[in-house]
């Protein structure tokens, strides 16, 4: 399988709607998040990760039709 | 020949008048890294969907890339809900892993935001990969076509 990160709800689960989310995949946990989205890719840098996974965690929960 | 594997995501949604029990989207979500012309990049989470007409990335995702906004050609998208969204193209790489990796003309836009994932669409994408959704396994394939 190639995608990592086991449960992403469960590691988005208390982190307010609509920020961005930077993950560490090898750690399989939260570095950093807020509104700004290179806010939260700088915390992350500065914690030794240079490429997490950017998330953001959605405004309301719902079915998406595309 | 590439193939790849990638399982499904099954995310709860809440209970509403229509699902009072609640109810579960099944998603066929990758990780990716993206690396805009500039030689930055990022990683997020894409989606195969072939009923978009190319690849469309949130735009917060074209300014983490440090992007030049303003200095980029615009044209304009829409879809479900909404239409007439600015969005501005840069010519990018995509690499999925496990050597699913192409070159894609993307478009950025304010609209995709709300949704935080870049979608991999006809142009670019599905006009060089194969993809086989098999939910029932909770599984789809990516192979170059």
């Amino acid at each position: 399988m190639a995608t990592t990160v086991a449960d992403l709800p469960e590691l988005l689960k208390g982190i307010p709607p609509g920020v961005w989310v930077a993950i560490s995949e090898s750690q399989n946990k939260v570095l950093a998040y807020g509104a700004d989205i290179e806010a939260a890719h700088d915390e992350a840098r500065q914690k030794g990760e240079q490429l997490p996974l950017m998330v953001r965690v959605p405004d309301q929960n719902m079915a998406m039709f595309l | 020949m590439a193939i790849a594997i990638f399982p499904y995501f099954s995310l709860p949604l809440p209970a509403d008048e229509a699902h009072p029990q609640g109810s579960i989207a099944h998603r066929p979500l990758a990780f990716a890294t993206i690396t805009g012309s500039n030689g930055s990049s990022t990683r997020c989470i894409v989606m195969p969907d072939s009923g978009a007409d190319a690849c469309l990335f949130p735009l917060s995702l074209e300014i983490d890339l440090k992007l030049d906004i303003l200095g980029l050609p615009k044209g304009l998208t829409g879809g479900v809900g909404s239409s007439a969204n600015t969005t501005c193209w840069d010519t990018i790489a995509v690499d999925l892993g496990h050597g699913i990796a192409f070159s894609v003309y993307s478009g950025f836009s304010k609209g995709m935001d709300q949704m935080g994932l870049g979608l991999l669409g006809q142009v670019g994408f599905f006009d060089r990969y194969r993809v086989e959704f098999l939910l029932s396994r909770k599984v789809f394939t990516i192979e170059s076509a």
